[in-house]
Parts: C-alpha cells; structure tokens; sequence
C-alpha cells in the first residue's frame, strides 16, 4: 500500500459559531492533482488554509512528504487576495500612505524582498526571472512594497511559490487578475511543478486549468465531496431579483454637468513620471471603463478624484464644478462619490461588523464612530436585505467569503447615494459567478443616473451599461473613445 | 526670560492649572470657519508638522511651510517632506509676513529661537499656534501684545494623526489660549476651527491651558511613562534572563507584551487590564502593583515637585546648553541594554500568554498609571487632565516599544521627553533594586496559574475588585473612553 501525501481524518473548523468544516476525511494520493471548487462560503478557502496549518482546527492531519525528494518538505497555501503588513508589523497602515511621500522607506523593494526570500529559502537568484516575466514583474524590482497594489502582491505570492516549489502547493483563485496569455504561462509552469514533483491544490471554479489536475472535489456540509470532472460543479444559485432599496431609485442630487475635469495632469515621485499629461472629462451620466496595464496609473488618477492624492493640490483638477484647492474638503468631495477599490478592502477596518461596514459608509469612515438616526438605520436594512446580508449582519465583515464582504463594500458605498461611483477593480479575487452577480447589481445601479468610473480587466467580465473607454498606458492617455457594440468585443 | 508659571500668584496659578473641560462635539458646529480663507503658515516639517498641515489642507485650509534658508538650499527632510507633497515652501522672510497664522511645529529645543525669528516678521494682530507650551510656559516667552497665542496638541504621534484623519476619524486633542495673549478674543475660535482642521474634534477634545497642559505633559508622557516602560522592560528582560528564561522569548514576551497588556488599558482601563488575569493572578498583581507604589511614590512626587517649580526644565535647559551631554550619554547607554541587543525570538506567543506569563509586567503598569495619576492631581491637575497625560498616553508609547523597542521609543517622541525618561529610569532602576531580588519567575517569565488550582478567598477577591474599579483614574476614565468611541483591536505578532 502507498502512502498518502496528505491524510486527514475529522477535521473540524469553526469561526464563532459558524461550523465550516465537519469532520471532514480526506485523503491526497501520490500523483493526485486537486481542484477544489463549489459555491462560495462552502469552506474552500477554508480548508486551503487548515492544510498549510494558518486555521485552528481539531481532528487529524498527516503529511507524509518524500524524503528522497529535494523539493521544501512543506505545504504552502497562497490566498486569493493578499494582505500586506510591513517589516515592522506596523498595524496601523492607511490605504492612502502610498500618496503621502513620507514614510516610503518602510518598506523593502520586490529586490530587496525577493533577495531576502532566496536566502531565507536557499533559492538560487537567478530562477526567479522567469517567473518575474510571467507576471510582467521585470519592471517592478525597485518598486516599495508598499507601492504594489493588492493584485501585484498577490502576483509577488505566486512568484514566491512558483519558485520555492514547495512539495504541496495550495493556490486559491490561482488566475485573478490574470490576462488569457498569462493564464496559459502559469498553467505550463504549474505543469512543469508536478513534473518536478510537487503536488498541487487549486482552489477555484475556472475551467481553463492545467492537464495535471486530476481530483475534482467541493465541499458540502462541512465534509469534502469527490466529483466525477470539473462539470459536476455545483452553480451559485441564481440571484433572487430584487427592486433596488427606493432610496436607490432616486437620482442623485447633482448639481454639476461635468463631475470631473482634468487638464494636462502631471504626477511625479522624484524623478518617476507616474501620470503624464492627462487630460480627461466625465460628465454626469457617463458611464467610464478605466483600463490599462499594472503600473499604468489607474489607481493614482483615481486617487486625485477621490480626494486622496496630495498632488491634487498641483494639478489643474475640478471635481462637482469646483477646483481642487479652493477650499473644499476631502470630506465635502468624498460625501458625493463612492468608492470600492481593493486597497479600500485591504486595510479595511478588521474588527467591523456587517452592518456597521455598511453604516460606516454615511460618514466615510473605515469604522462606526457615531450613532445613526433612524432613517439611516432603515438604509442600513433595505441595504442588508437587497444584497442577501441579512442573516450575516453581526458577522464580522472579514469571516464572509470573498466575494460577500466586497457586496457589503459596495453596499457601504451606496448607501449615501452618491452621484459618482468609483468601482476599482471591485471583483478582483472572485470567480466567474461572483463576478458575474456583482456586475448584474452595478448595472441595475447605474440604471438610475448614476456615473461610474469601472476599472476593469476582462472584455467578458464587465458591467453592460459601459459607455465610454478610456485606456492607460505608462502614465499616460492611450486611448479614449465611446464605448459601441462592435468595439467592446475587442477591448 | 522668567519661568512663567513662577511670575504668577498662586491664585492665578491654581486658576490656570485648574482648565479642564472636555468639550462636547457640538460646540466644533462651526467646522473649520473661522480660519476659512485665512493663510496658515506652518514652521517646521517633521512628523507634526508635515501631517497638520496634510490634515488642514485636506479640510480646506490654505497651508504653506516656511523654514530656515538652510532647510531650504540643503533640500533637507523638511524641505522634502513639505515639497514631495506639492505645498509651496519659502523662508521666513518670503512666509510670515503673508501669514494670518503661524503653526509652530519645530522641536521645543528650537522653540525660542524660532520665535525670536518668526515674531518680528509677523502680521499685527495674526495668530501663533503651538502644539506644545514648554517655551511658554517654561521659559517664559514674552510674545508680542498684538498676536494672539493659542495651543492645538494633538495626544498622538504625527502619523497616527494623518491615519486617524483619514479613517474618518481622529486624535484626542488638548486645545487652550494664553490668557496674556488674547487681544482679539478670537484666541479659542481660531483653536476649535484648527483643530477641526486636523480631525480632532471626532475623537474628543480637552479645553486645557498652557500651564495644565506643561506641567502635566512633562509628568505623564514627557517624564514618568516613557521612563516607566523603559524601566519596566528592562527590569522584567533581565530578571528573565537571570532565572533561565531563553532570551528570544523574554525578549518577545516583553517587546510585544507592553503593547498587548496596554491594549486592554486603552479599551477598559486598569479593570479591563487586570480582568484579564485569573482570579488568582489579579490578587497577586494587585499586591505587587501596590508594593511597587509605595516603593516608587517618593519618586513620582520628587519628579512632580522639580516639574511644578521649573527644576526639571532648568536642569534640561542647562543640557541643552551644554551640547545634550547627559542625553547623548544616556541614549548611548539604553543601545547598550540586553533587552535592547537582543531581538524577538522567533517563538509564537498567545495573547492571553502575554498576560498570565507576565503578571509583574501588569502589577508594574497598573503601579505606574495609577501613581502619575494620583501624583499629578494631588499637585492641582485636573483629573481629566491626568487622565490624557498617564492612562491615554500609555498604550501609545508603547505602541512604539512593540515597533523597535526602546530605541523607537525614545526616537519617536521628543527629546524633552527622552531625557526625562533616562531621568527617571536612572533614579527608578535603584530603588526598585531590592525588590526585584525578591522577584521570581512565577510572576515574570513563567504561567502564574500553572500548578495553582485557582481557588481565592471570596472577600479578598471582592475587596480586590472594589479598590481596582474605584480608582478615580477609572472614574474619570469611563467618562472619556466614551467620548473616544473608535479603539481599534490590536493584533497580537
């Protein structure tokens, strides 16, 4: 008889209350290649986690790793989303930190860090560069880790795994944020894995996976479920349609015909040339895809909109019909947009509740520092109600699975009914359904005057209401143009 | 140039000492008005200065950074600071002159010379704004008839102040106006619309003056807590270190430990510090906490004394004449510590280890903050006052022990208060010296519950319970915790 690489037997998990997983058996075999898929909330990412040891967990679980081998004698789980602390474990990060040029040096550069990891790991240096190109990291090396947006840190995990080759690799949402041709690269790397004689988990539903994987599996009540092929996935169940809360059926009040105007918009760190003369009008109504590749400048010419970048100040910007800089606060222009982004999500208030992230969002606090009055009491319900939240209210935001907590962002967003919605990247980390669903209630949204600002990077997974493009590149404008049918198939 | 508070009769000292008035949010109704369209220069651009003037901007205040012509032709870290984030930056000279307002934001070192530049350049009848009153109150800074003198100090860190701001929220803040200085009667409008400006008014504010905000400012933070988190850390780390404790851990437990022990401190107070630890532990922790006040009081009150006559600042103020001999020495001597040299162990520590592991760490903590408490209202401060300057302060320097240890500590904060902290350290360490012979490792280093069954005496625990939760520092503190709603949970490494 062989051994297995892993056996697992009773293994129970549970936040709070919350049972996730019960008494679950499991065996991985030598030469089996897992993917674990299913609904969301069924415990999957769960389950990733209990098997690097990061949950605590009761029952029994045996690795029996080769000791012939040369591969790290480990199992490493990389999450679908990462979240960044600094080398000090400084807690109190700010997602806006990155804008104010003061404490850069707190962190080590994508160099410095993976320099660090190779010696840590007595990885040989220079194996990563195949990996850095992958992800079209080359250009990130003296980049401070505080400057990566949340899906290049994810990126920055994969290269770490992919290049430590560990002997079992446990990857949640292996292709978030991934383009077609990326996908394909990562799937003949993570086939040349196995052949190396590392054995993989993915956690995901997509159907475009490596030939390796051989195990189909979800989790149903607590225990795992083996299924026949990727096809006997069980679907989210279809979402009830709702009406929108009446609140959200009133246009919002905006007084301005152009909410936002920038001409020639320059922004420098030191030497580096982040923006480049951007010049860009959104009146109200318009509904704007935001596109461009990683470090192209996206989330900084979001940053001067919503209030958040101090080089708003040197820039000719105005926003609702008033210049930056003439007296308005952060809060005045903050009270008329919303916003969901995953640096937003990142340092999210870890200790909220459902419905107090969703109340915060009347004051633009990361946090409920006030009492609410009755009427927004009852915003916060029809909200809790609309998006299916109800049930998970007093739960904290951040025990939800993925793609819940960014339903309660959006839902925090708004529920001040703001006349400008900026959506950056709103489903990064969720699949094909979740994405699919948050994308149908943006659109329903939008139906009512709204103008969005959508920051998107698949043709097939964007909102239907988009009307206008505009496409960065290095900094600057490359493209800008009306959105009509023929154009969006080759975005 | 007079000690201030010295000049004054003791009616009007007692009347001064005396300001303490938290103030309710809807008194701030007017926002950010009164200082609307007026032009606020800020002297000084480190971490108070740069992240004031990012908070008042972002509230719609015009904010500009003068600075000496050196700072300026050397591109110096101010200079950057300001710069890197689009403000416009001049000298004195180019500056002041425009200015409605004056922030000074340099270190209390520079304070007087600062002044002696800046006052003569002022507009007539404009305003100076400090963040602390040392070179007011201490050294008796004449400032000109016509110029309005107010305080804006906000209880935190300048990077806890810009986090705090743009979370929606805010820091606690003292605000006051010298009573010589308010020609105008504007002195406390331009105080509240400022402190709006840097988000304070959210997390509740203290109407203080500038005597109550120095003299309990150099006991609370500047003197005795700094000092006693240093003291402590030291004493607990070596004491582990002679008994066989390994050193990573010890290193670990008191590094990480003074943040998560001060963490219950900042949400409940001493009582939810101490409800942490078994029955059985909090009785021994109470004893030892008291043990350790009658020890160390004669020490609260000698520093309290020197701080109320104007010794303390005399004797500093002759250091920094003399080329900061005695806090070079010292801070040289705190680099050279076991504790310091010997980093974190790579061991994984459970948060309610950080308690039962380390009950004299507890005892220690709860000794001081209730001995600076007690000593500074004994000498005139108002409890509210007290409150901000021993209780509130605590967890936010340690904070910064968690970060890098003492030596982030006494960088972090400034230098009046690093050199009272080796004072006291220096003057605490041997006093405390034959108690800690006497100090095991049942109640430093080791589990207290371990191989006890738990059992207390009912009355003994009642009895307990009753002096901890009736503490005044409780009292008053119950009222302000609410006031400042948001406590964030601080994860433990």
């Amino acid at each position: 008889m062989i051994n297995p690489v892993v056996h697992i037997t009773h293994l129970s998990l549970q936040y709070a209350h919350h049972v996730v997983l019960d008494q679950l058996n499991w065996q991985i075999l030598p030469g089996e290649h897992w993917l674990i898929g299913g609904k969301s909330g069924s415990g999957k990412s769960s389950l990733g986690k209990a098997l690097a040891g990061l949950e605590k967990t009761s029952g029994d679980m045996q690795f029996f790793f080769s000791e012939s081998s040369s591969l790290p004698a480990r199992a490493l789980y990389v999450s679908n989303w990462y979240q960044f602390t600094n080398l000090e474990g400084d807690r109190n990060f700010y997602y806006q930190q990155r804008y104010n040029k003061q404490q850069r040096n707190d962190t080590l550069t994508v160099y410095a860090e993976l320099m660090h990891y190779s010696k840590e790991e007595n990885l040989a240096f220079e194996e990563v560069e195949k990996y850095l190109s992958l992800f079209d990291f080359i250009d990130f090396k003296n980049t401070q880790l505080i400057e990566l947006s949340s899906g290049e840190h994810k990126k920055l995990q994969l290269i770490r795994a992919l290049w430590l080759k560990p002997q079992l690799l446990i990857i949640d949402e292996p292709y978030t944020g991934l383009d077609k041709a990326s996908r394909d690269k990562l799937n003949r790397f993570l086939e040349e894995l196995v052949e190396a004689g590392v054995h993989l988990v993915l956690i995901t539903n997509d159907e475009n996976i490596p030939r390796c994987i051989n195990r189909f599996a979800e989790i149903e009540n607590g225990q795992i479920k083996r299924l026949p092929s990727i096809h006997h996935l069980s679907k989210e169940e279809m979402r009830k349609q709702k009406p929108l809360p009446y609140f959200l059926q009133q246009e919002a009040k905006e007084a301005a015909d152009v909410l936002v105007h920038m001409e020639n918009i320059h922004v420098r760190y030191g030497e580096k040339e982040v923006l480049k003369n951007i010049s860009w009008t959104v009146r109200k109504g318009e509904k704007w895809l935001l596109q461009g590749h990683n470090g192209s400048g996206k989330s900084t010419l979001l940053s001067l909109i919503n209030g958040d970048h101090p080089q708003a100040y040197a820039n000719e910007i105005h926003l609702f019909g008033k210049k930056r800089g003439s007296g308005e606060s952060i809060w005045d222009i903050k009270a008329r947009l919303g916003i969901v982004s995953p640096e937003l999500h990142w340092y999210f208030d870890k200790t909220a509740k459902v419905w107090q992230a969703i109340a915060s969002g009347i004051y633009d606090s990361i946090g409920l520092f006030r009492q609410l009055s009755y009427e927004q009491q009852q915003k916060v319900t029809q909200l809790l109600d609309f998006f299916e939240l109800t049930a998970d209210k007093d739960r904290l935001l951040t025990s939800l699975p993925l793609g819940k907590q960014r339903l309660v962002l959006l839902a925090r967003t708004i529920i001040k009914n703001p006349s400008l919605l900026i959506l950056d990247e709103p489903c990064q980390g969720l699949d094909h359904a979740q994405t699919e669903h948050f994308n149908t209630v943006v659109d329903e949204l939008c139906s009512f005057g709204k103008t969005l600002i959508y920051v998107g990077h698949y043709e097939t997974q964007l909102p239907s209401c988009l009307d206008n493009k505009i496409v960065l590149e290095k900094g600057a404008v490359k493209t800008i143009q009306k959105i009509v049918e023929q154009t969006t198939a080759i975005l | 140039m007079a000690n201030y508070f010295n000049t004054l009769p003791l009616r009007e000292k007692l009347n001064q000492l005396g300001v303490a008035e938290f103030m309710d949010i809807s008194e701030f109704a007017d926002g950010v008005s009164a200082l609307k369209g007026k032009k606020i220069v800020i002297v000084g651009c480190g971490a108070q200065g740069l992240n004031q003037g990012l908070n008042l901007r972002d509230s719609g205040l015009d904010v500009s950074y003068a600075l000496r012509k050196e700072a300026i032709d050397q591109k110096r870290d101010s200079w950057k600071n300001a710069t890197n984030n689009n403000f416009t930056v001049g000298t004195y000279e180019e500056l002041i002159p425009t200015a409605d307002l004056v922030s000074n934001l340099t270190p209390d070192k520079q304070h007087s010379a600062v002044i002696d530049a800046v006052m003569p350049l002022m507009k007539e009848g404009a305003t100076l704004s400090y963040s602390h009153g040392f070179n007011i109150v201490e050294e008796g800074k004449q400032i000109r008839k016509d110029i309005t003198v107010i305080m804006v100090a906000p209880k935190c860190p300048g990077s806890e102040v810009r986090a705090e701001y743009l979370r929606g929220f805010g820091v606690p803040t003292l605000i006051a106006v010298h009573p010589e200085n308010d020609p105008q009667g504007k002195g406390l409008a331009e105080a509240k619309a400022y402190c709006v400006g840097t988000g304070g008014h959210k997390a509740g504010v203290l109407r203080s003056s500038f005597v109550a905000e120095v003299k309990s400012d150099l006991m609370g933070e500047q003197t005795i807590l700094c000092g006693l988190l240093q003291t402590g850390s030291i004493l607990s780390f070596d004491k582990m270190v002679e008994k066989g404790i390994e050193p990573g851990y010890a290193s670990k437990l008191v590094q990480y430990g003074v943040e998560v022990i001060t963490e219950a401190l900042k949400q409940g107070g001493i009582t939810a510090m101490m409800d942490r630890l078994s029955n059985v532990a909090k009785i021994k922790a109470f004893e030892v906490s008291e043990e350790l006040k009658t020890i160390m009081r004669p020490l609260f009150q000698k520093h309290q004394d020197d701080i109320m006559s104007g010794e303390f600042s005399r004797t500093m103020m002759e250091d920094w004449a003399n080329g900061d001999k005695n806090l070079l020495a010292w801070r040289a001597a705190t680099g050279e510590t076991a504790f310091e040299k010997t980093p974190a162990g790579d061991v994984k520590i459970g948060e309610q280890e950080y308690f039962d592991h380390a009950v004299f760490m507890v005892s220690y903590i709860k000794a001081g903050v209730e001995l600076a408490f007690e000593t500074m209202v004994e000498a005139g401060i108002k409890p509210e006052s007290a409150y901000y300057e021993s209780l509130h302060e605590t967890p936010l320097i340690a904070n910064t022990i968690a970060r890098k240890k003492l030596f982030e500590m006494n960088r972090v904060i400034s230098d009046t208060a690093e050199y009272g902290c080796y004072l006291f350290d220096h003057a605490c360490k041997p006093l405390l010296a034959d108690f800690m012979k006497t100090v095991d490792t049942d109640i430093i280093g080791k589990n207290y519950n371990e191989g006890k069954d738990g059992a207390v005496d009912n009355q003994e625990l009642i009895a307990v319970n009753d002096a901890i939760r009736n503490h005044p520092v409780e009292k008053v503190g119950a009222v302000l915790r609410k006031a400042m709603t948001a406590m964030k949970a601080i994860k433990t490494a």
